[in-house]
């Protein structure tokens, strides 16, 4: 394939990539690694003196502060050992470099298997954009039929109402922006026909068969999302049929109303897909329902509530004591251990 | 190991710890007050890395302060039966010197004018004469709220109270009220402030050479400010952070611990802070800058006191309470441990 993965390095290139033995925080290069490895793990905590390795702390501590280092600072709990010399990447034990490794490999192709699911591709190497591959969704035929009975209703229902064209966004909360812009969203994130077997595959396929309109995947350039919109869309079409529709608010947050409904669904499986664009809403609560989820973890929340966490990080704080007006040992004085009473 | 400066008391309190003060005229001798209803008199043998218990005074409640008077062989202490009382070190005598009619929070001596402050928790200062049979009355000073922590430079005294009131008197003032043969029926603050800091106050510590105070608060924060009422001099004050640590399993945020004591070292200048994180910090308050912070004790810092001539650090360790702690106790788990500085250990950079 010619067209180069964007933004994802090949696993080779994360595996060369220098780490930190301590916290395992990998590095663009070696000097930085150092520089990590000198500020966090290695600084004298009483002058702020940055040493080379645990050891020469620890003869530091001895020698100007008359104090024993017992422990490598911020690292992992079973990497504090001052046994190990550690400078950079040297001295790092070989099976914990292969027990890296091997994490590294782990997550690499399990992040790809679910990027290749979230965006539809095919991993590369493999022809075809529709291949077998795609279709894990197992529905059985009552579904179906409950699913395209509920379609009909409902075209039914809008034919009765006069609207030709009224699109059927019902509760509108499922369909706020939001997720879009996340490159690497968690793997349950919604898209209509998962891969089979794809590592982290959601626990609950047929709540999230149906799930808000939205891609997930990486974002097309901001040019793209029109195409996606396009009312003709022909039959049968797998691969593109299968990408979520883009509203064209996302990028500017605006609550535009959202685009047409194609007409004219000539088979089942284009049914079920335009059911998926947009029926999403009510089949998405009913399977929620049937699988006695309740909608808490809806993407827009959940990336709603992310952003607010970043921008209040500073306010993410437990205070041990939060009494405002009464003070502990008012609390203390109070209990029946401690507690005075006069002697008549 | 390292030779360790550091050693732990004898025969700690029982119980939680409220305070701890070094003898003004006997740098060795320190006093600890605890929840057990005794104060305990300590002794540091030079050298040996020990300190030995003397003597222990038991009172009626658990004792909430313990201040040193004129010398060693004087205390006076505020306990939870809203009595505050003189001890006799020597003899082991105790007197009642007034009654508030709540529990009694701190006491406080100033040995440059011989009177001793105690503010209780029913929103009153008591003044009294210690001289020996003083026939002064004990003047009363209404407070506006609850006071939570006192503090006096040689010629202020700093009360921290609820909603963020700050009262600074001078005390020049007050001991010449006490000895007016009709006192005032009350005296107004030198200064009233808000305090800098958003959340309860929990400690409040002067600077030696008389310029300013430190306050600290429930919420990992400490303020350092001056007394003199100029702009130039209120623009120097500051607060920062501290004592807190990162919450790995809430998602990055901070566990903040309540700052429960601050000492200034009699002789740099420069002061300790003791959180309910376990550990302690030594500041610099002119260069703004954290110069050391020591291994983490086994719990909360309740209690810091330097020795008179600034040699030893004493921190007292227990259990703190924390929100929703019904059944606390401290029993069994008070420490005290005695640092002996370094001679430049303390020793501000700013201050050359």
């Amino acid at each position: 394939m010619g067209k180069k993965k964007r933004g994802h390095p090949d696993v080779e290139d994360i595996l060369a990539r220098p780490w930190c033995y301590y916290c395992e925080r990998d590095f663009e290069d070696l000097k930085l690694l150092i520089s990590h490895q000198k500020a966090k793990h290695f600084k004298c905590d009483r002058c702020g003196k940055r040493l080379n390795t645990a050891g020469g702390l620890s003869v530091h501590m001895n020698q100007v502060h008359k104090e024993s280092l017992d422990k490598v600072e911020n690292a992992l709990p079973n990497r504090q050992g001052l046994d190990i010399e550690i400078f950079g990447m040297e001295g790092v034990p070989e099976d914990i470099l292969q027990q890296h490794n091997q994490r590294i490999i782990t997550n690499f192709y399990t992040a790809q298997a679910e990027r290749h699911a979230v965006t539809g591709n095919p991993p590369p190497g493999q022809s075809g954009g529709q291949g077998p591959a795609k279709k894990i969704k197992i529905e059985t035929p009552e579904e179906i039929k409950k699913r395209l009975a509920e379609h009909r209703a409902r075209v039914a229902a809008q034919k009765a109402a006069g609207g030709t064209s009224a699109p059927l966004h019902v509760p509108a909360d499922d369909q706020s922006p939001g997720q879009g812009a996340s490159p690497f969203p968690p793997p349950q994130a919604g898209f209509p026909y998962p891969p089979p077997g794809a590592p982290g595959a959601p626990p609950f396929p047929a709540a999230h068969a149906y799930p808000p309109a939205y891609p997930t995947g990486p974002s097309p350039p901001p040019g793209a999302p029109a195409a996606f919109n396009l009312p003709a869309r022909p039959p049968g079409g797998g691969a593109p049929a299968a990408l979520p529709q883009r509203p064209p608010y996302m990028f500017n947050g605006a609550g535009a109303p959202p685009p047409g409904y194609p007409a004219g669904a000539s088979t089942v499986d284009e049914l079920i897909s335009s059911g998926a664009r947009h029926g999403d809403d009510i089949d998405h609560m009913i399977r929620m329902a049937e699988a006695g989820i309740k909608p808490a973890g809806k993407p827009a929340e959940d990336a709603g509530g992310e952003k607010k966490g970043k921008k209040d990080k500073d306010k993410n704080t437990r205070m041990v004591y939060a009494d405002n007006e009464v003070s502990p040992e008012e609390k203390m004085a109070l209990l029946p251990r401690y507690r005075f009473t006069a002697v008549a | 190991m390292a030779p360790s400066t550091q050693f732990e008391v004898a025969q700690p309190p029982n119980d939680a710890i409220t305070a701890i003060v070094f003898a003004p005229d006997f740098p060795n001798r320190f006093l600890v007050s605890s929840w057990d209803k005794n104060v305990y008199l300590y002794e540091v043998v030079d050298g040996a890395e020990q300190a030995n218990l003397i003597e222990k005074f038991e009172h009626r409640a658990p004792v909430l302060d313990v201040c040193f008077g004129a010398t060693h062989e004087e205390a006076f202490t505020a306990g939870l039966d809203h009595q505050v009382s003189r001890i006799d070190l020597a003899s082991g005598d105790q007197s009642v010197l007034s009654k508030h009619e709540k529990p009694v929070r701190s006491v406080i001596y100033s040995p440059q004018h011989s009177i001793l402050v105690s503010a209780s928790w029913d929103n009153t200062l008591h003044i009294h004469d210690t001289a020996p049979n003083s026939s002064h009355p004990v003047l009363t000073i209404p407070l506006p709220n609850k006071p939570h922590a006192m503090a006096a430079s040689p010629s202020k005294l700093v009360v921290a109270m609820t909603a963020r009131l700050v009262h600074i008197y001078d005390l020049p003032t007050l001991a010449s009220a006490l000895a007016s043969p009709n006192p005032p029926s009350t005296i107004a603050p030198w200064q009233q402030r808000e305090s800098s800091l958003k959340f309860l106050t929990r400690a409040v510590s002067c600077m030696p050479n008389d310029a300013g105070y430190a306050t600290s608060s429930i919420e990992g924060r400490v303020a350092v400010e001056w007394f003199e009422d100029t702009a130039e001099s209120q623009a120097r004050k500051y607060a920062f952070k501290c004592h807190r640590q990162q919450d790995e399993s809430s998602g990055g945020g901070d566990v903040v611990y309540p700052v429960n004591a601050l000492a200034f070292h009699p002789v740099y200048g420069t002061f300790a802070s003791g959180g309910g994180d376990g550990t302690v910090a030594l500041w610099d308050a002119e260069a703004k800058r954290r110069m050391r912070q020591y291994q983490k004790f086994s719990d909360s810092v309740a209690a810091l006191a330097f020795s008179g001539h600034g040699k030893y650090l004493a921190v007292g360790v227990c259990p703190g309470f924390e929100t929703g702690m019904e059944d606390y106790s401290g029993e069994g788990r008070a420490h005290v441990l005695i640092r002996e500085l370094g001679e430049t250990e303390a020793k501000g950079k700013g201050s050359k």
